[in-house]
């Protein structure tokens, strides 16, 4: 870059290119708000108003607070009542309900007792994620319901579990920094990728190789008005998921921008590379979704815990920028942590958005051939 | 290098792969020269102007544009030179003034400098008032001086158009030519390729391409005398093929289609109309006239083509 006043006209001619376009401004400002809102409300892992049929053979008061305890916490809903555990099958087997409680005969006589309570919730396994947070949730109400004194006793002899940072574990708080990251990914690689590629295709690229406009002023000029674009998101998302999902910002206002900054310049990148590579604004979008959208929903940690992947997908998550980008944003809204304990994902982070600009740069020929 | 010498290139050479777009070229063009560069498609002629532009690296040999190697500096040159590429590549969702103005910065002309040239080419290429205007929403005509007024703004040394009056009405193209033959006047070197020949008569000197080679160089009046010399008629109501039957008795040097007549070629000293109607009426060919025509740089187009490529058509002179 030699020309700060060239690498402006570009940027002010980039900046032009986006108001006269609805697609992009749509794009960059409109689709973050959507995808906020189908995440944090339509695609919950909180998993609520699961169907339960309660076969209660007891018919006792301690066996009717253990029904009314779990359909008080909210995630059951007593959907109908059933004679016999005998139905218990037929039941989950039709779909009818998602979960079974039953109670034997005796289940207050054998807590007064003192004998282990008896009491078995069937959960239908073939929902997975259903499943998994009902067992959750179940045991969590329980041990948290004291008008059940029993119950709790006969099962406080388990660890005492405390969740920190989140401690109603509501999924909606990792569901909207992931998704956070998702958008800014996305969005941050696709407005870059078609920038280029679509000079290319209308062939102003070759008249602007007979300027003196280099091409680290085409691209730094590029570069300018989309990070503007994509701070603004930034902002846009981070307010949202606060207000509307009420997610906290427990760490430095700056420490996240500078980190969303750096992460968005990596994004940046990648788009740029996409639509240098492909020439083409339709292939420079899947490749840049390629590069973008999937390792962020994959393997960055956003929806399947990285722990639980094959060591080869750990390794491949490495070189994910959003996984980094991921823990200082989950770091920084919900524990507070500042840059003492983030620093090794912000160096990651600097890195992955000098090497992607850099590569964009260097792939990005003068020449036509 | 002279002085008055704008581009000088020597034994160039392009390859794409095994095919051979630009093969062994060498030609010089003075300054303030209308040098036109005529060809089939996929003769070479964008090919040219691109390394000349320093945007295409060179399989061997050299080019020198004001005075600049653009085969090793090709970045040196763009101060130097205007290019209007073949395809229109103005931004469309711009309006004329922000156009002017990208431009003008991408070849640092800023602030009362960019002020003054702007005003300047408007004035010139009559785009006054047009400012506002989005440059999607203007004619073709006007779209096309936009674009030179944009490669002209830096007041480059050579120009080159690279086709740039195809698809613009006649009004319009002669506009475009009074603009150039201006420049051309003023000391600046235009290097234009095109595809209609009335145009490339007012090329100071044309190039003819033919599959990457240039098959001929010279003034129009020149290049119509030597390679299509003797006289020139225009047969009427015949066809091709019944002339072409009695041509080699009748010593004609070349029958061509000639919109809905024929091209007659005869020696110099060969018949004049009257005598060329009355052999050929002789012969039962049916003729309603014979008169004299101009030699025209088709002519010389096709003879050049049809040299490298006997069975051309003559359809190849008008598609470029």
């Amino acid at each position: 870059m030699k020309s700060l006043r060239r690498t402006m006209a570009v940027a002010h001619k980039e900046v032009l290119h986006i108001i006269r376009d609805a697609r992009a401004v749509y794009m960059a400002l409109g689709l973050p708000v959507v995808m906020l809102m189908l995440f944090g409300y339509g695609i919950s892992q909180d998993v609520g108003h699961i169907p339960m049929a309660v076969a209660d053979q007891d018919g006792t008061p301690t066996s009717r607070r253990l029904s009314q305890a779990l359909v008080a916490g909210g995630d059951f809903v007593r959907g109908l009542d059933l004679a016999s555990p005998d139905d218990a099958e037929a039941a989950l087997r039709a779909g009818r309900v998602k979960a079974v409680l039953v109670i034997p005969r005796e289940f207050a006589r054998d807590l007064a007792r003192g004998v282990p309570a008896a009491a078995q919730l069937l959960v239908d396994g073939s929902d997975g994620t259903t499943a998994t947070i009902a067992l959750g949730d179940a045991a969590g109400i329980l041990q948290a319901t004291s008008s059940v004194r029993a119950v709790r006793a006969s099962l406080s002899s388990g660890p005492r579990i405390r969740v920190r940072f989140n401690p109603t574990m509501r999924s909606t708080y990792n569901m909207v920094s992931g998704v956070i990251v998702l958008i800014l990914a996305m969005v941050a690689s696709l407005l870059t990728a078609l920038t280029i590629a679509r000079e290319w295709e209308r062939g102003s690229m070759e008249q602007l190789f007979a300027t003196p406009v280099l091409r680290s002023e085409i691209i730094a000029g590029k570069l300018v008005p989309y990070a503007g674009l994509g701070f603004v998101q930034t902002l846009l998302v981070i307010t949202l998921g606060s207000f509307m999902f009420g997610v906290p910002i427990r760490g430095s206002l700056v420490t996240l921008f500078g980190c969303s900054m750096l992460f968005l310049l990596a994004m940046l990148g990648s788009g740029l590379i996409a639509s240098v590579i492909a020439k083409s604004q339709l292939v420079a979008v899947q490749f840049a979704l390629m590069m973008s959208y999937m390792p962020v929903a994959m393997i960055s940690g956003f929806m399947f815990p990285i722990a639980n992947m094959p060591r080869w997908l750990q390794a491949l998550s490495m070189v994910v920028p959003g996984r980094y980008y991921l823990t200082t944003l989950r770091g920084l809204l919900l524990k507070g942590n500042g840059l003492d304990v983030l620093g090794r994902d912000v160096v990651a982070l600097a890195g992955f958005a000098t090497a992607f600009l850099a590569i964009a740069v260097w792939r990005f020929r003068r020449r036509l051939a | 290098m002279s002085e008055d010498v704008s581009v000088r290139v020597k034994a160039l050479t392009k390859r794409f792969g095994t095919f051979v777009a630009v093969d062994d070229v060498s030609f010089e063009v003075k300054k303030g020269e209308i040098f036109g560069y005529l060809g089939a498609n996929g003769a070479g002629k964008s090919t040219t102007i691109r390394i000349l532009c320093g945007l295409l690296s060179v399989s061997s040999g050299a080019a020198t544009v004001a005075g600049v190697d653009v085969v090793r500096k090709p970045n040196a040159v763009r101060h130097a030179i205007g290019y209007m590429s073949q395809k229109f590549s103005l931004y469309l969702d711009l309006t004329v003034a922000e156009n002017l103005e990208f431009f003008g910065g991408a070849y640092d002309l800023f602030g009362m400098a960019f002020r003054a040239r702007r005003d300047a080419v408007t004035h010139d290429l009559a785009l006054e008032n047009l400012s506002g205007e989005l440059t999607g929403s203007l004619p073709g005509g006007l779209q096309q001086r936009l674009a030179l007024a944009c490669a002209l703004l830096h007041q480059p040394q050579v120009v080159f158009l690279d086709e740039p009056t195809a698809g613009v009405d006649p009004e319009a193209r002669r506009t475009f030519w009074r603009v150039i033959r201006h420049l051309a006047e003023a000391g600046t070197t235009i290097f234009v390729t095109t595809h209609y020949m009335d145009e490339a008569e007012y090329c100071d000197r044309v190039g003819l391409m033919v599959a990457g080679k240039l098959a001929a160089l010279d003034t129009p009046e020149s290049l119509k005398r030597t390679i299509v010399p003797g006289r020139m008629f225009e047969v009427q109501g015949s066809s091709g093929a019944e002339v072409q039957k009695v041509a080699a008795e009748l010593a004609l040097l070349d029958v061509e289609p000639f919109g809905a007549a024929l091209h007659v070629r005869v020696a110099q000293d060969g018949p004049n109309a009257e005598k060329l109607r009355a052999a050929l009426t002789d012969r039962g060919v049916h003729v309603t006239g014979v008169i004299d025509a101009e030699v025209t740089l088709e002519d010389v187009f096709l003879q050049v083509v049809g040299a490298a490529k006997p069975s051309h058509a003559p359809e190849g002179a008008k598609a470029s």
